[in-house]
């Protein structure tokens, strides 16, 4: 080292010592706080690989507990994009199929319906009375009232609920359909972990809704598996192949679709009760 | 690195069983490290905050894949250090190194005469503002180095990069630090830095 390096080595070495990082928060008592709350975490990770890990969850999950909800951004349709997407989950030997083209169920050939092949097609009373957890709306921008509720009772177990709003001045239409935002509510518990196994480079942002983890999906369709509360692998795609807001409220997993710009579905988001 | 106690690995040995208690113990030990990293790493300390604790919260998830015997340490800092930057990638506010210089903390041997202390003060302020002007990449380095006192392999995780880059990137930064140094040198009056840097 010459002089002057060792003056500056010295001169940062002096001024680290005097420097005030900002006081570290608890953070073990914040941690241990969140992992009491899951029921996965308490009773964790076993095995040395996923699929050791996975079949103690399977076995736990049979405790009727909402496990995870996996999200999975898929660039391309192409066999080598859906490969590397489940080799980078480890999830090839359980036989969970990832990715392909935006499915036909996803679209409807006539025009003017709100019909997305969701389930049944009830009022939000009816949705309410028909599901085990409250349904909740937004309560901004006239969302308050949606143009189309489907409930399904049978998947995932608890039920789920459909919430869809017609296109109109700030809800541009999703190309495929009328809609112009969809909703979906049911009881799963997203890990981000796993959504964070198959972030894509930009498709994927981490963000909060209402200090529960939020994920942000952008551009391209995507599909989803989660575990429901019994435990059992579902698979999930996007029905209006927009831009995807998946969010945590409690025990619920909500999900936000339409082509709406990060701010507006977060505002959403944020307002619904 | 070597050193550390013994029972880092019987602890994560432990957690990865699902000793949650275990985990708490590594959580509390690593929490100023894992912290002051992220806040190196993201800027604000409200997203330092954020950042440390869900990386915290996705290590335990990931304990699974932990390979025994390697060192916690690194594997801490890579999933803090991605968190950390998530948040400063998704724009919110960035009130950059949330770090300030101690007015009254001596760093030398014997108490210092006033005077003395106030110029070492200021001095240290020159320095921090010089580095306050590089890139984040330089600024994250020099801080890696010198304020998380990081070992190389720690550097690497934190900082996202291999670890044979690590010297020569924080050479690079230390260098455009002493060009920073020189100019403002040059711009202030010339008796604020008494000797300290030439």
């Amino acid at each position: 080292m010459s002089r002057r390096e060792l003056d500056l080595d010295r001169a940062l070495a002096d001024l680290a010592a005097s420097l005030e990082f900002p006081p570290t928060p608890d953070l073990a008592a914040a941690v241990t706080a969140r992992l009491d709350q899951d029921p996965v975490a308490a009773r964790p990770a076993r095995g040395r690989r996923w699929l050791g890990g996975l079949t103690g969850w399977r076995r736990l999950a049979v405790a009727g507990l909402a496990v995870a909800l996996l999200a999975v951004a898929v660039l391309a349709a192409s066999p080598g994009t859906r490969e590397a997407v489940a080799r980078r989950l480890g999830l090839r030997g359980i036989g969970v199929e990832l990715g392909g083209p935006p499915p036909s169920t996803a679209t409807t050939t006539s025009g003017g319906r709100l019909d997305l092949g969701l389930g049944e097609r009830v009022t939000l009373e009816e949705a309410r009375r028909r599901v085990s957890f409250p349904v909740l709306v937004p309560h901004t921008g006239g969302l308050e009232r949606p143009d189309a509720v489907f409930v399904s009772e049978v998947v995932p177990p608890g039920g789920r609920v459909d919430l869809v709003w017609r296109a109109r001045p700030g809800l541009p239409a999703s190309g495929f359909t009328d809609a112009g935002l969809l909703i979906t509510e049911f009881r799963g518990q997203t890990t981000p972990e796993f959504i964070k196994k198959v972030a894509v480079a930009g498709q994927v942002e981490f963000l909060e809704v209402d200090g529960e983890p939020a994920y942000w999906f952008s551009g391209e369709p995507h599909f989803f598996t989660y575990r429901d509360s019994a435990g059992t692998f579902r698979e999930e795609q996007t029905r209006l192949a927009g831009n995807t807001l998946i969010w945590q409220r409690g025990e619920l997993t909500l999900r936000l679709e339409g082509e709406l710009s990060k701010e507006e579905a977060l505002r959403i988001a944020e307002s619904m009760r | 690195m070597e050193g550390r106690p013994l029972d880092e690995q019987e602890l994560v040995g432990q957690a990865r069983g699902g000793d949650a208690r275990a985990y708490e113990v590594l959580v509390r030990r690593y929490q100023d490290l894992a912290f002051r990293t992220a806040c190196v790493i993201a800027g604000g300390s409200a997203d330092a905050e954020d950042a440390a604790q869900e990386g915290f919260v996705k290590a335990w998830y990931a304990l699974p894949r932990f390979r025994a015997g390697s060192p916690f340490r690194p594997w801490l800092l890579t999933i803090v250090a991605n968190e950390a930057r998530n948040r400063r990638r998704s724009g919110r506010r960035q009130d950059d190194l949330a770090l300030r210089v101690a007015e009254d903390r001596p760093s030398g041997d014997a108490a210092p005469s006033p005077e003395a202390a106030a110029l070492a003060t200021e001095q240290r302020r020159l320095l921090l503002a010089a580095m306050g002007r590089l890139g984040e990449h330089d600024r994250q380095v020099i801080a890696c180095r010198y304020f998380l006192e990081l070992s190389e392999a720690e550097m690497a995780a934190a900082l996202g990069c291999r670890p044979g880059t690590v010297k020569s990137r924080l050479s690079r930064a230390l260098d455009r630090l002493r060009a920073v140094l020189a100019e403002q040198g040059a711009a202030a009056a010339p008796t604020t830095l008494p000797g300290g840097d030439r």
